[in-house]
């Protein structure tokens, strides 16, 4: 390996990268921009859920039950209907998700001391968004019939209220928040944002590489020139990690100043995972670049390989743990995984190598591969 | 029929033919790039596969670690009640604080905390407090694991303060309560597999209608075999509209393998509405997808340009166009955002004719504002690219 001539092929794709004004605006541009956009915007929380209710008994108690889904934060009630037809037509239009039926004799009923069913239409389109609403519809009932209940005990059984509700009193679950105390959307999403803005830019600037120089046939010149192909590839890899590596430190201030996320672990250590993670993300780019001919396919396979399993199987929106074996297996074939796992644990958790070294060695081990494949795969005698 | 008549029937003749050569010539290129071919097949076949079937975003296998300071039987029953599919049992704790590591350490999510004389106090009606320590590093299925605990709870307090008020068990016809009776339509059993496979398709089409053809404009620019084509007898709308025709002609025909390879036959995802509706509009969502590509590559001077401005826009668009989190959740300025991005109109349509079996008259809101989007992205683009070649 010499030294000087990996410097002259990094020179050359340097100056090739800041000479295109545009593309160089982008490359730092695009990671930063998606962290903002998506820290505010990627609200993962299920709330304001359009919702519309059809009261067939217009008494008191039934007015007060409906009142209980206006005032939550969680249904933003759109109107009320005034036949099931009126609300099947909302349901297949989606301007409502979910439809209550509060039946006739809703208040005579439970008068009476008798129970009363509520039925409730869900779109099941959103199966998380069924079950978030389900939740919500279960809670809120149940704070009803806990009133109901301790009314009903004091009122048969002759006692005060306060003694009705000792009587059917709950067990209290104290639940407590760790990491994320005040349970903000931000605090875990950004952290994994970085993992985002780095796994998705850097293979993408790094895809087009190799492959340009082999649609424009510049490549033969490196095919004849001294330079060996590792100095090539370590060259032509150079600025493109030298590009992501301060994106790291443009996302991490983004992260902690913008977005106001406390950083408990060790700032060393998270920027020496952080550089072993861009080592893989370029090195992905770098693959793909060897593998195809024209630029419209790299480009493609790039977006498609960077984009898709980071946003499904890195556990930026699902934990790994809960998708099934096949995606689990697939998540483990990506490198995003483990670095979402060192970016949570030094953000919000304060764990350091000890706890994450499998991580570490993981992205070490993928970049040490792909390191390997992309040597084997470069050749400066190609067929035909 | 009079001569003017004829020459203009002979032009049309020709402008068509001139569109169908250049088509073809878009489609040959395509399909000689084989390891793009190769990664089209894969995209639209195993990767809707793997992602319909594995990708699960209601609560599943949340670790659960449990410190039973009681050791009886009510601890026990009410261990037993956090069970699969949505917690998985990790294990036992002998001290209490052991909690935090395990959950410094990752995987397990939830730490269930049963103070000593548990059982008693239920017995007698003491008030009685448990603890729950919830890793909330991914708020959301944080948050729905301790609402599905205090569900559990909730309905475990709820019997044993029945019985020992000499109440019958369970919720009764003679008790004055509510019982909540849902109903969820379109995906009675919300299937994950039907959500995921249609999102992923989705996705897929979004990504290839938007950078296939934006690419292989540019392509064109870059070499200069655009200019060799200007000077051609071709107008620029018959250098553009093959390159979305081509584009568009394959991802049908990959859609209609997606759907009828994977999706039908391993996931049972149904169409209830018309075929012939979901393909038109699926052209109209591609050409206006397209139409932004387009726009793109007029901004651009090379490969790598389009390629970061397309992906600029793509990522946004996948995460915040409504197929990942509801799109009703999302802050305001997003939904306004959002009514740029077609993926958010062509949700709705897809949705509506697979699961809900919606026609025409029901879609015409996200039908009208993706044709509107679409024909002016592509007046704009077509515009900017005659202007670049004046």
């Amino acid at each position: 390996m010499n030294l000087k001539r990996i410097a002259a092929v990094a020179s050359k794709e340097w100056r090739e990268v800041t000479r295109d004004r545009l593309f160089l605006l982008l490359a730092f541009l695009m990671p930063a921009l998606w962290m903002v956009v998506f820290g505010y915007g990627l609200v993962l929380d299920v709330e304001n859920i359009p919702f519309a209710v059809l009261d067939r008994d217009h008494s008191e108690l039934s007015r007060d039950y409906v009142y209980r889904f206006l005032q939550s934060r969680y249904f933003s009630v759109q109107g009320s209907l005034s036949s099931e037809a009126e609300a099947d037509d909302w349901l297949l239009r989606g301007k409502a998700r979910a439809v209550i039926i509060v039946p006739e004799q809703f208040q005579e009923r439970l008068q009476a001391g008798r129970s009363v069913d509520v039925q409730t239409l869900i779109d099941g389109v959103f199966p998380l968004r069924a079950d978030i609403i389900k939740g919500y519809i279960i809670a809120i009932n149940s704070a009803v019939n806990e009133d109901l209940l301790v009314d009903h005990l004091a009122r048969s059984r002759g006692i005060s209220r306060q003694e009705a509700q000792r009587l059917s009193r709950r067990i209290t679950l104290d639940v407590r928040y760790l990491y994320n105390e005040e349970v903000r959307s931000a605090w875990s999403t950004v952290p994994a944002l970085v993992m985002f803005a780095l796994m998705v830019s850097s293979p993408l600037l790094t895809a087009l590489g190799v492959v340009r120089e082999k649609e424009t046939g510049s490549i033969y010149n490196i095919y004849s020139a001294t330079v060996s192909r590792l100095e090539f590839l370590v060259g032509k890899l150079t600025p493109y990690v030298m590009i992501s590596a301060s994106n790291i430190v443009l996302l991490w201030l983004i992260a902690v100043s913008l977005f106001a996320v406390p950083f408990k672990g060790s700032l060393l250590f998270f920027l020496a995972a952080s550089f072993l993670f861009v080592l893989t993300s370029t090195g992905i780019g770098l693959i793909v670049s060897l593998l195809v001919n024209t630029q419209q396919a790299a480009l493609i396979i790039a977006v498609v390989v960077a984009t898709v399993p980071t946003i499904l199987f890195s556990g930026l929106i699902v934990p790994v743990s809960s998708l099934n074996r096949s995606a689990q297996f697939q998540a483990h074939l990506f490198p995003g995984m483990y670095y979402t796992n060192i970016v949570r644990g030094t953000f919000l958790k304060n764990v350091g190598p000890m706890v994450l070294w499998t991580d570490v060695l993981a992205l070490g081990l993928y970049a040490a591969v792909l390191g390997v494949i992309g040597y084997r795969l470069f050749s400066k005698r190609p067929r035909s | 029929m009079t001569a003017i008549d004829a020459g203009a029937m002979r032009r049309t003749v020709v402008w068509w033919r001139r569109l169908a050569v250049m088509t073809r010539k878009e489609l040959w290129q395509l399909f000689r790039d084989i390891p793009l071919m190769g990664f089209l097949v894969y995209s639209f076949t195993l990767s809707v596969y793997v992602t319909g079937s594995g990708m699960q975003t209601q609560l599943r296998n949340a670790g659960l670690l449990v410190h039973d300071g009681d050791h009886s039987l009510s601890s026990r029953e009410l261990i037993h009640r956090f069970h699969p599919p949505y917690f998985r049992f990790d294990g036992e704790l002998t001290r209490a604080d052991e909690g935090f590591h395990r959950l410094d350490r990752g995987g397990s999510m939830v730490v269930l905390d049963i103070p000593a004389r548990f059982h008693e106090a239920l017995a007698t009606g003491e008030p009685v407090a448990l603890q729950l320590l919830v890793d909330t590093t991914n708020s959301p299925q944080g948050l729905s694991a301790a609402g599905y605990a205090t569900r559990i709870v909730g309905q475990f307090s709820q019997e044993t303060a029945f019985s020992r008020a000499g109440l019958p068990r369970g919720t009764s016809q003679v008790l004055p309560m509510i019982v909540s009776d849902h109903r969820v339509w379109y995906n009675q059993d919300q299937n994950e597999e039907w959500f995921e496979s249609i999102a992923h398709l989705l996705r897929m089409i979004t990504i290839f209608a938007m950078l296939l053809p934006a690419a292989a404009l540019v392509r064109e620019k870059e070499r200069g075999t655009v200019e060799q084509l200007l000077v051609s007898p071709l107008t620029p709308i018959q250098i553009m509209l093959p390159k979305v025709l081509a584009m568009t002609l394959v991802i049908l025909c990959a859609m209609a393998v997606a759907l009828f390879g994977v999706m039908q036959p391993l996931f049972g995802v149904p169409v209830r509405g018309s075929l012939a509706l979901l393909f038109t509009l699926t052209a109209l969502f591609v050409v206006t997808t397209a139409g932004m590509g387009l726009f793109a590559a007029t901004l651009a001077r090379n490969q790598a340009q389009v390629g970061m401005l397309t992906l600029l826009v793509v990522a946004p668009m996948l995460l915040l166009s409504g197929i990942m989190t509801p799109l009703e959740a999302m802050p305001d300025w997003v939904r306004y955002l959002m009514a740029i991005s077609p993926l958010r109109y062509f949700i709705e349509v897809a949705h509506g004719i697979l699961l809900k079996g919606a026609g025409l008259q029901m879609l015409w809101e996200p039908v009208l504002s993706m044709a509107v989007l679409g024909g002016s992205l592509f007046g704009f683009g077509m515009w900017r690219f005659r202007r670049q070649f004046r």
